[in-house]
């Protein structure tokens, strides 16, 4: 499917599409385009699609922009080709790209993280699965058996209840609770923070897409590297395509799981629920302290049960205020 | 603009020269208003000229390289000359001149190129997309795709890889703009290329006829005729030229045969890279230091030969259009130029083959997809020990899957691999049906074209749609005379003795399919491999292949002629050195006494004893029936055996017909490893391409 123009646009200024790895000029970072689009939803030019191929001077007149930064967006624009050439080869691996402009992107992240949602996802598997109902599952790469059998718990009963098991697809409770959620035919959301090209050739991984019950998507770079930074930056989306997130395992006041559970909890993007039980880490204990909702090991009731305990517990859980949102 | 572009092209051509009709309008079109054109203009109008100077002129307003996508592979020198006249600089990135990539990429990031040349394939290619795209920021200022026809399923060129290229150019943003080209584009191809390009695209279309082309059409049915026809007529041609052959054996064949006529003629096709200089060979034909090259179509798109004498087909091309093109390659820049269409026996069932296998099966394609899915990776040969497919049958397969999105391609460690993608994939039977039929059409277009009795040069116009068609007062029929299709007898009857003596050479295998032979290496010690054989003939053809035809399925029996060829090539052409002592044949179950009785003759006729040192220890099934040669090895091994009486003196190893060659080298290795001499093959086939 061949994007919009806005979506051309928005992936030329804000992706590393077709720039080398230390490009020159770089991308908008995220803090650098909302302001250009307050501007340009402001100008005669109205939308994103309206500045292909405008010269530096039409570009530093309609938006009234020092030279320097229209020459840094007609430089980020000026790679038309190469756009056309890498998305027909992502497509034809079987990955898409969604921008802020599109109808099928995720409208929980417009509207929960407005303007720090993505402007530009990449992804793989069905575009209607982020923003299916479901579960955010979160915890250490390193587990215990018992973390292990309960991340294996959460995922059958999220396919039994049809909940979508959303994840980082990370090794460790991620992945358990993923994988068995597929076995069992449920629908999963990994959120990955690299190596989307590479996620999707392991064969269970591949079949899974192709069959429509799972979803990858990432704000970074389809080839990009493992870095810490981006592991942190994807953890709240996680939290803002899901219904309820749930934390497994999480150490105190400092990796990954507790930076991306602390966010989650201070900006009520959904209910956060924390593994209460006495062989849970310290940081599940420090979370529950600062809000987060019990959730009891052994569960109470049956598995297919899961989503309707999840919503009446979650029900004292403010609703989310909307508002539209930006490119 | 316009008059800008103008000085430009005096400067580059002469200062008197002007645009010709079409050029300007091109031009203004791509690098003033950044727009798309599609130009539909006989070969030698001077495409070129166009994407050059727009090339210039987008650059002088600070647009990025120009991206040309081309099947051909090189520029001609002369082209990139006249580009550099006016400070164009072309470079060119393609699978065969790796050695340069570097400078290639040094230029293109320090912004001193202005034309990047590529394949199709090249798009897809990992270090295009990595390292020469980034190097130039992506900034593309114009694509150019030649050769445009072939983005259309009704073009009379079917590649793949335009399906990728139409891709792309959907996904082009606005203000980067495309210039298609080509000489052959009926209107239907013209309105599908429109449909795909969207509705933005402005065709630009002029006459096609060539005033200069004599054209005149022979039917001479056997080989042998037109081989004497050739060596009679060749040295009344003006020139130098083209001679078309439909395979790579009949380019060999025919060149051999000039050869021994005295004529200067050579061989070109796309393989036996070490052997064949190509660019050598096409220089030696622009000089006119050879009479002809004798070409597969690999010698096509781009040759540009403005004094190109004579093009003629041995054999007849499947479809007017492709003729069209390559007789177009004639008479650019001379008053008088021959196109000679010959045609004989064999066009039809060559013809044929080209159809039935220009599509694996939806069957074939499924195997490989269903290998490639249990896996996160596979190379070609680990896909055809797990499928029964023919080598060049699963490239084929692999190149529409992976264009189809249904399989990636990775290179590691110099090793290419595939795998399967998450996208879906259904076979197009409607696509291939359409092909095929499309295919079928054109065959009996051009058969019409064969027995035409009105003008030539109107048929072909015509069946391009342009609207200027008439009659050219320069062909044969119009003319009503030409070449003479009758030869002398005597020169036939040399023709024939040469096809009887066109020998072929079987070259022994030097390693095992991996995992074949487990306990042993994959590489055969060369002491353990045969040494280099002989085939009397192809299965089938005009010398010999006929009577071992008839041998094998009719009589039962190889007759006595077949026995003598046989030792006269060993005795007299031949020559193994050291002589072989003795002689022993590949065992049957099937026929028993055919092929010893055929050793047992050879080697009264040699003088040499008739050892059956080897016998049947397995049955196997027809080799005709495995598709690859990992298939083949599998289904020989553990079906011979030796048995007593292996002398150690060199040997003459005898069969009938040779087809994946696994049986000669499983019997070579068991000869040697058992103490014999030297191993040398002879067989009276060799089978010719198979059908799956």
């Amino acid at each position: 499917m061949a994007l919009t123009p806005d979506s051309q646009a928005i992936v030329l200024l804000c992706s590393q599409v077709g720039l080398p790895v230390q490009p020159d000029p770089a991308p908008l970072t995220l803090r650098e385009w909302n302001p250009l689009a307050r501007k340009l939803r402001a100008s005669a030019l109205g939308h994103p699609g309206a500045l292909l191929g405008l010269s530096v001077t039409d570009l530093k007149s309609a938006l009234d922009l020092p030279e320097a930064e229209a020459e840094r967006l007609a430089r980020l624009l000026e790679r038309g080709g190469a756009l056309a050439i890498e998305l027909e080869r992502l497509a034809s691996l079987g990955i898409w790209v969604l921008t802020r402009t599109d109808e099928d992107y995720p409208q929980r992240l417009r509207q929960r993280l407005k303007e720090s949602a993505p402007a530009v996802l990449f992804g793989s598997g069905d575009r209607a699965l982020p923003g299916q109902p479901g579960l955010a599952v979160v915890g250490s790469r390193h587990v215990d058996e018992a973390s292990k059998s309960f991340a294996a718990f959460i995922g059958g009963a999220c396919a039994q209840c049809g909940l979508a098991v959303y994840s980082g697809a990370a090794r460790g409770v991620d992945a358990i609770a993923m994988g068995t959620a597929l076995e069992a035919r449920g629908t999963a959301v990994g959120v990955l923070a690299d190596s989307l090209e590479r996620a999707i050739r392991a064969p269970d991984i591949r079949s899974a897409l192709a069959r429509g019950d799972l979803a990858l998507i990432t704000p970074y770079a389809p080839n990009a590297g493992f870095s810490v930074g981006a592991a942190m930056g994807r953890n709240r989306l996680i939290y803002a395509l899901a219904d309820y997130a749930l934390v497994i395992t999480s150490d105190a006041e400092k990796g990954g799981t507790w930076a991306g559970a602390t966010e989650a909890l201070k900006a009520k993007w959904v209910p956060v629920f924390v593994l209460n039980s006495p062989n849970a880490p310290q940081g599940n204990h420090l979370l529950l302290q600062r809000g987060g909702l019990p959730f009891p090991d052994p569960f109470p009731d049956s598995p297919s049960t899961l989503g309707n305990w999840l919503a009446t517990r979650a029900s004292e859980a403010q609703p989310l205020p909307t508002q539209p949102g930006l490119f | 603009m316009r008059s800008h572009a103008l000085s430009l092209l005096r400067h580059m051509l002469d200062p008197q020269a002007d645009f010709r009709p079409g050029q300007w309008e091109a031009i203004d079109i791509v690098a003033a208003r950044r727009e798309r054109a599609l130009v539909v203009q006989r070969t030698g109008w001077g495409k070129s000229l166009v994407y050059f100077l727009a090339t210039k002129l987008l650059r002088e307003q600070g647009a990025g390289p120009t991206l040309l996508i081309s099947p051909l592979l090189s520029l001609m020198r002369n082209q990139i000359e006249m580009a550099g006249r006016i400070g164009v600089r072309a470079v060119t990135i393609h699978s065969a001149n790796r050695e340069e990539w570097d400078a290639a990429e040094a230029a293109l990031a320090a912004d001193a190129c202005d034309v990047l040349l590529i394949s199709p394939e090249r798009l897809n290619n990992d270090r295009f997309l990595k390292s020469v795209l980034p190097g130039i920021a992506g900034r593309v200022g114009l694509f150019v795709v030649d050769e445009a026809h072939c983005i259309s399923d009704w073009g009379h060129d079917f590649r793949p890889d335009y399906r990728r290229i139409v891709r792309i150019l959907q996904n082009l943003p606005k203000g980067v703009p495309v210039l298609g080209t080509t000489a052959t584009a009926n209107d239907r191809v013209v309105a599908d290329v429109q449909t795909q390009l969207g509705p933005g695209l402005t065709v630009l279309r002029g006459p096609l006829a060539r005033a200069s082309l004599r054209l005149q059409n022979l039917q001479l049915a056997d080989q042998s005729e037109r081989l004497a026809w050739l060596a009679e007529n060749l040295p009344k041609f003006p020139g130098s030229g083209i001679i078309y052959c439909l395979t790579v054996a009949d380019t060999q064949r025919v060149a051999k045969w000039l050869q021994s006529k005295d004529i200067r003629a050579e061989a070109y096709h796309a393989g036996d890279d070490a052997h064949l200089d190509r660019p050598a060979l096409e220089q030696a034909l622009l000089n006119n230091e050879i009479k002809a090259l004798v070409a597969t179509v690999a010698l096509g798109m781009g040759f540009d030969k403005p004094d190109l004498g004579f093009v003629i087909h041995f054999q007849r091309p499947g479809s007017v259009v492709a003729y069209y093109q390559q007789v177009g390659r004639a008479g650019r820049a001379v008053d008088r130029a021959y196109a000679i269409l010959l045609s004989g026996r064999e066009d039809d069932e060559i013809q044929d083959y080209f159809i039935e296998s220009a599509f694996p099966s939806p069957r074939t394609m499924n195997e490989i997809l269903d290998a490639l899915a249990q896996t996160d990776g596979l190379s070609l040969n680990e896909i055809l020990n797990r499928v029964n497919v023919t080598r060049s049958m699963a490239e084929k397969a692999l190149k529409l899957l992976e264009v189809d999105g249904a399989v990636g391609i990775e290179v590691a460690k110099k090793t290419t691999r595939y795998f399967r993608t998450p996208n879906p994939w259904r076979p197009d039977l409607e696509r291939a049906e359409r092909v095929t039929a499309l295919r079928r059409a054109e065959l009996a277009q051009m058969q019409a074209y064969v027995t035409h009795t009105g003008c030539l040069m109107e048929f072909l116009a015509r069946a391009l749609d342009d609207p200027t068609a008439a009659p050219c007062g320069q062909c044969a029929n119009c003319k009503g005379k030409g070449f003479r299709a009758e030869v002398s007898p005597a020169l036939v009857a040399e023709a024939v003795e040469f096809l009887k003596r066109d020998e072929l050479i079987l070259e022994p295998r030097k390693r095992w399919p991996a995992n074949l032979f487990p306990e042993l290496k994959t590489v055969i010690p060369p002491d353990m491999q045969n040494a280099p054989g002989r085939a009397l003939c192809y299965y089938g053809d005009a010398g010999w292949g006929k009577l071992v035809r008839d041998g094998k399925y009719v009589q039962g029996h190889f007759n006595d002629d077949l026995v003598r060829a046989a030792a006269e090539l060993i005795r007299d052409r031949w020559r193994p050195d050291p002589p072989p002592e003795w002689i022993t044949a590949i065992p049957s179950r099937r026929h028993p006494r055919m092929v010893y009785d055929l050793a047992e003759r050879l080697a009264a006729m040699l003088g040499l004893p008739f050892i059956p040192a080897l016998v049947r220890t397995g049955d196997a099934l027809e080799q005709k029936a495995m598709a690859n040669s990992a298939m083949q090895a599998r289904n020989v091994q553990g079906t011979l055996a030796v048995a007593a009486g292996v002398r150690p003196g060199p040997v003459l190893l005898v069969d009938d017909i040779v087809d994946s060659g696994w049986t000669l080298t499983l019997a070579g290795w068991l000869l040697r490893t058992n103490g014999s001499g030297a191993v040398y093959p002879f067989v009276l086939a060799r089978a010719t391409a198979r059908k799956t």
